[in-house]
């Protein structure tokens, strides 16, 4: 017998927003988080479009982490604030975890340095091109050099905070990983692993090293529009994602073990899938099939049909490949159930941040849910819209909904879907 | 209503390590470690990136796939075949991974040697002759990609990056995925990062520590199944996973941290030490050798291969399952394995090695 699992908590930091209040707040007037990157800007990159964390949002993080050392990696720092702010938002302090049944199920995908950190080891290298290892190692304190950073590094700073004693995993699904952490930890309480858990994802990856990555693979928009207008799912004209970042942590824990406690619930996941494509690395199956396959597990899992659906969080990247096979995906799946169905794309506000993209989304999701408002989809117009009949909106709509579809797809084929429900 | 969780069995494993590609292998002659060539002074067992075998990848793959990689393609190839056998729909094969970090860092130091060679030019100029799809612009889910496309995965798929520990989780999901009927095979992958300048730094501790760390490359695979082999049956009978955090080092916290774990491992078949045909484990750490008793303890691969991160627990389990003593059962032995990791990680993992049927 499977147990209920309920979110208790969560928060955000994204573009322009150090909570998750915010950023509903935002995108529901059709604030764009996208703005020119200044490092973008000072490298002379053609497209200085980016959902980035700014100075000032640093500044904040860096006040309300003041306890932690100077060392702290960026990435752990935000992993510690935004967790702050779920635990709160959940009753809880972060103490509380070391008495309880508790794991922590974190999305990650690079340390990503950028070219300053490969700048830095520049003079350690010698003149036969051989790596000098003692000189870096008597020129930077190893801890504290980027390099000594792991991937896992947040998810071992934010055990060692909370002092989690049962399960911690570093989930590395790439643009799924946050999707993927929040499902393994609703599956580790539904089967009874564990009674509580914080999951979610950390991404730093606004910075010119995913820059050029992504840019190399075509997967970058290089309109000459403004930087808030650059992310268009489902339009005709989109011509690829805008670089994210930020993070986002929910709080689950079981049906009795909440109320055990006396915890409010602020929504229910209720279904999860993470299915392997075995497609192209870059693109799915063109028409659909697999992330249909997903979609329709992830019903399965949570034991609802296409009917009990009353919204979808696309992952929506406003690349062409991505968006067309979604589309088709969602119109085989919901079709006859179109006219009703609503959906939006978060990504055309803030961008497609990988890791935490699900994490969020997840968040906004549980925001539409509890708030009764469905989110816009910015710079979305029905009339330049390739698929019609999906029902995005343009401007916030009031409506009681009950359960969303959340979708995240990753690079190289890692499918996944959870199904929120109103608390 | 949900079906009844199921048995799981491990088929069979593919290794890449120093001691050669085989769990026989294992048993032989140890290999001996060797200074590495960016820090002669330091010990351990590197690899050559080894050739992908023919017939189940592109070999163009190769120049797009950097040494972990490789490792990690070379042992999946290998079970190809085995799977194939199984004659199962590409949906119900489930695939799950371990790995270190296929980016940045360990790929990045091509990076630095690039910028060195051409100060002036800086990374955009590098990436201008890097072809897409280079090693550097790669996640792990990428070389899970490569996997899944090769040996037609399109069940669950889940993806972990950590340290020892890693390698029971993509076990765990793995399991899961077949014992929930999610899945009817899973293929488990996992590799240790490559020897860089970039491991001695996120090792620190370890040399701070005046640990004889020795670190090795390697790559380990195991396929499991649903269905129970027709000889000896090795069966997944239990697992536990805990954190001990460094400030709960020598407290009350940690034991009950590792009581936990082992509870959890033991518990389902309701095990005791006593029970246990064979226990693995580090018979240095002090912590498990408290949960441990007086129970004897076999090392492991690690000896004679070096320690290997991420592919550390699924080579011990081959390492252990090709030992002479377990070739021929009369009743059901359980083996343990248990292992905790630098940074707090403890992981316990219960076989149980079961005679073949008779007709």
């Amino acid at each position: 017998m499977q147990r209920e699992v309920l979110v208790t908590g969560y928060e955000l930091v994204a573009p322009d927003a150090l909570d998750a209040a915010t950023l509903f707040r935002h995108i529901a007037e059709g604030q764009s988080g996208l703005r020119a990157h200044p490092r973008f800007e000072a490298l002379g990159f053609a497209n200085t479009a980016a959902g980035f964390l700014d100075a000032a949002q640093w500044a904040h993080i860096h006040a309300a982490t003041a306890q932690l050392p100077g060392i702290t990696p960026p990435q752990a720092r935000l992993a510690e604030f935004v967790a702050q702010g779920a635990l709160a938002r959940a009753g809880l302090v972060p103490d509380d975890f070391r008495d309880l049944r508790a794991g922590l199920f974190l999305g990650a995908n690079k340390f990503c340095a950028d070219s300053r950190d490969f700048a830095a080891l520049c003079p350690c290298v010698d003149s036969v091109e051989l790596f000098d290892l003692d000189r870096l190692l008597d020129e930077v304190a190893p801890v504290s050099h980027p390099y000594a950073r792991r991937v896992d590094q947040q998810t071992q700073h934010l055990a060692e905070r909370l002092g989690v004693a049962d399960q911690i995993s570093t989930h590395a699904d790439a643009c799924a990983a946050g999707t993927v952490a929040i499902g393994s930890a609703f599956r580790a309480i539904a089967r009874g692993e564990i009674d509580i858990a914080l999951c979610g994802a950390v991404e730093l990856m606004a910075n010119e090293l995913p820059y050029y990555m992504f840019n190399s693979l075509g997967a970058l928009c290089q309109a000459e529009l403004p930087a808030e207008q650059q992310s268009r799912p489902f339009l005709r004209d989109r011509a690829g994602f805008v670089l994210g970042e930020g993070a986002a942590l929910l709080v689950l824990e079981s049906r009795q073990h909440a109320e055990r406690r006396g915890a409010a619930a602020l929504g229910r996941v209720l279904g999860f899938s993470a299915l392997s494509e075995a497609e192209k690395m870059t693109s799915s199956s063109r028409d659909g099939g697999k992330y249909l396959a997903c979609m329709r597990a992830t019903l399965d899992d949570a034991r609802c049909s296409p009917a009990d659906i009353h919204h979808i969080n696309t992952h929506g990247t406003s690349t062409q490949a991505n968006d067309s096979c979604e589309a088709k995906a969602v119109l085989t799946l919901f079709e006859g159930q179109l006219e009703r169905l609503t959906l939006t794309a978060n990504k055309s506000a803030i961008g497609h941040s990988l890791a935490a993209s699900g994490a969020i989304e997840a968040v906004l999701s549980l925001m539409s849910l509890s708030e009764g408002l469905l989110l816009p989809t910015l710079n979305y117009r029905a009339e330049a819209a390739e698929f019609p009949a999906l029902r995005f909106l343009s401007a916030a709509e009031r409506a009681p909904i009950h359960t969303v579809l959340s979708n995240s797809f990753g690079f190289g084929g890692v499918n996944s879907s959870l199904v929120l429900g109103r608390a | 209503m949900a079906a009844a969780p199921r048995p799981v069995y491990l088929l069979q494993s593919a290794l890449l390590n120093a001691a050669g590609d085989s769990a026989e292998a294992l048993h032989g002659p140890a290999p001996a470690a060797q200074a590495l060539e960016f820090a002669p002074e330091r010990l351990g067992f590197p690899l050559a990136a080894p050739r992908l075998p023919a017939g189940r990848f592109d070999r163009k793959l190769a120049r797009s796939v950097e040494a972990q990689g490789l490792r990690l393609l070379h042992c999946a190839a290998r079970l190809g075949d085995a799977l194939d056998a199984l004659g199962l729909a590409p949906e119900r094969i489930a695939l799950t991974a371990a790995i270190p970090e296929v980016d940045a860092p360990s790929p990045g130091w091509e990076a630095v040697a690039a910028m060195r060679e051409q100060p002036g030019h800086w990374l955009a100029q590098w990436f201008a002759h890097t072809p897409p799809l280079h090693s550097l612009t790669l996640l792990n889910s990428s070389v899970m990609a490569h996997i899944a496309e090769a040996l037609a995965c399109r069940g669950p798929m889940a993806g972990y990056c950590g340290q020892d520990s890693a390698g029971l989780d993509a076990l765990a999901a793995a399991m899961h995925a077949v014992a929930e009927h999610r899945a009817d095979a899973a293929l488990v992958v996992s590799a240790s990062p490559n020897l860089t300048p970039a491991l001695f730094l996120r090792e620190a501790e370890l040399e701070d520590g005046g640990v004889d760390f020795r670190p090795g490359e390697g790559a380990a695979a195991w396929l499991l199944s649903a269905e129970a082999p027709a000889g000896r049956r090795v069966r997944i009978a239990g697992f536990g996973r805990g954190y001990v955090p460094a400030s709960a080092e020598v407290e009350s916290a940690a034991r009950d941290c590792l009581a936990r774990v082992m509870n959890q491992a033991l518990g389902p078949e309701r095990l005791s030490l006593g029970d246990l045909a064979a226990v693995y484990s580090e018979p240095e750490d002090v912590l498990l050798g408290w949960a441990l008793g007086r129970t004897p303890v076999h090392g492991g691969a690690r000896p004679r291969v070096g320690a290997l991160g991420a592919s550390s627990l699924l080579t011990d389990l081959a390492y252990a399952l090709a030992s002479p003593e377990f070739s021929t059962l009369e009743r059901t032995a359980y083996l343990l394995f248990l292992n905790r990791s630098y940074t707090g990680q403890v992981a316990a993992l219960v076989l149980a090695l079961e005679p073949g049927r008779t007709a």
